[in-house]
């Protein structure tokens, strides 16, 4: 269905987390990634703390460490009394700040795993795209990249972005691979402000990048497209890379 | 036969666009509208529908055209069954416009089809990123009411369970079929070579005996 995808990412975002320590550091970094990639959008009112915990199968004791951690990096708002509740804060600013902290937490190994597991999903599904995707669906994609390239705002730009890739996934009519995509875009989500920061080169690039997957797939050449998002995400890897050095240096400086 | 089995589905979609048609014709016995509430009361029926033995749908509901409902431009009464989960879940969706997360269904072929011709139609098999996360086929029937235009019908029902069905009835007859859709997508086939959701044209596609639509169908069988 053409729009956006909304349930079934929400409910990879509340489903249950499979790891057993740091449970509320991980509910926080989910919850994180879901308000990052726009799945919980500004002003928006999370569900009760006894619904949340449910779904993500934790104790309302880690949910609410979790809750607390993320009204400390400025993402949620409590309000006290009847129309009282948790509600989701998505200004630039915080987000901006929640992408470096992040990205100052993971180390290079993780990132670069990351960007492994992306590359093998994402690669996948750009080649099977190539093989199998609609007219629809190729027009979906190009405009997706189109429009990539003239968002002004930070966060729709990386929102579009992230959507890009898990209609590429859909496109590949496999629905495994969506989930996956879904799922790393969570993740990523939080991360890929400082992919372009605010440096218009960077940007047009990464537009470019998405228009390139977007021709190949277009042009049913599936090994370019393949080829195409394992180099960019490759690249896009090892900006995060750099990125994060810095920012640990610079830490440790200060 | 699959024919048979599509008409099947397209009876409980015509159950659900009934539904919304006797709520138009009750409201208006009254000198009133159609509204998001008595809309609403629709939901037990739709359920009722959905979990009914033997459906084949995941997912039902209704529609409606933009702007008919005062107050409320988009509107879906929309109901879907999870694996997951014992109870249906209502399709909640985002219907602001403006919203970058916007979920624009007059645009989706399942609803602009249906619309522009007056007549059913069917998409899929497709990824539902935004539903159920499923592989699925979506059935609709347009609502029309003294040739006004209400909204569309629908179900979704997961491809798997087509095929399953349609597979059953061919039995062991023989030569292979492979139906494709008007995008030529493989929506059905007795051949491991042409597999479900692959694209199926050129040399491939002519190669084929015997080409015939099937009635009132956007699909192709192809026979050998």
């Amino acid at each position: 269905m053409v729009g956006m995808l909304s349930d079934a990412a929400r409910r990879v975002v509340f489903a249950p987390l499979d790891d057993s320590w740091g449970r509320g550091e991980a509910v926080a970094r989910r919850l994180a990634g879901a308000i990052a990639m726009g799945l919980i959008g500004d002003g928006e009112q999370l569900p009760s703390e006894q619904e949340l915990a449910l779904s993500m199968n934790v104790s309302t004791i880690t949910l609410r460490d979790a809750l607390s951690d993320l009204r400390a990096k400025g993402l949620v708002e409590t309000r006290r009394g009847r129309t009282g509740g948790s509600f989701v804060r998505a200004s630039p600013v915080a987000l901006a700040e929640l992408s470096r902290q992040r990205l100052a937490e993971v180390g290079v190994s993780e990132l670069r795993d990351l960007g492994d597991v992306h590359m093998a999903v994402a690669g996948t599904a750009a080649q099977l795209a190539a093989q199998r995707a609609s007219a629809t669906e190729i027009v979906r994609l190009r405009s997706l990249a189109v429009k990539v390239g003239e968002l002004q705002d930070e966060a729709e730009l990386h929102r579009i972005d992230g959507r890009f890739f898990i209609e590429v996934a859909a496109a590949a009519q496999s629905v495994r691979l969506t989930k996956q995509e879904i799922g790393l875009q969570a993740e990523l989500a939080p991360l890929s402000w400082c992919l372009t920061g605010d440096d218009p080169a960077r940007r047009s690039r990464l537009a470019a990048d998405r228009e390139a997957v977007a021709e190949a797939i277009a042009g049913r050449d599936s090994r370019l497209a393949r080829e195409l998002t394992e180099v960019q995400l490759a690249e896009d890897t090892q900006v995060l890379i750099a990125q994060h050095i810095e920012l640990t240096r610079r830490r440790q400086r200060g | 036969m699959i024919g048979e089995v599509i008409e099947r589905i397209f009876e409980s979609v015509t159950e659900v666009r009934d539904l919304m048609v006797e709520c138009h014709e009750a409201a208006r016995a009254e000198g009133a509208e159609l509204t998001d509430t008595t809309l609403g009361l629709l939901a037990p029926d739709i359920l009722e529908l959905l979990q009914r033995e033997g459906e084949l749908a995941v997912g039902m509901g209704l529609i409606v055209e933009p702007g008919l409902l005062p107050g409320h431009p988009l509107r879906l009464e929309w109901w879907q069954l999870e694996a997951a989960r014992e109870e249906p879940q209502r399709l909640e969706v985002d219907l602001h416009p403006e919203s970058l997360g916007f979920y624009d269904y007059a645009a989706a072929k399942w609803f602009a089809v249906p619309r522009q011709t007056r007549e059913r139609h069917i998409v899929g098999p497709y990824v539902d990123v935004h539903g159920t996360d499923r592989y699925l086929l979506t059935l609709t029937v347009p609502v029309e009411v003294d040739g006004q235009f209400l909204g569309v019908a629908g179900a979704d029902v997961p491809i798997t369970r087509f095929e399953t069905l349609v597979l059953h009835h061919l039995g062991d007859s023989t030569g292979e079929i492979v139906v494709v859709n008007s995008e030529d997508r493989v929506v059905f086939s007795t051949s491991a070579e042409w597999i479900t959701g692959s694209l199926l044209s050129g040399p491939a596609a002519r190669a084929a005996a015997r080409a015939h639509a099937l009635p009132r169908l956007p699909w192709l069988l192809l026979s050998s």
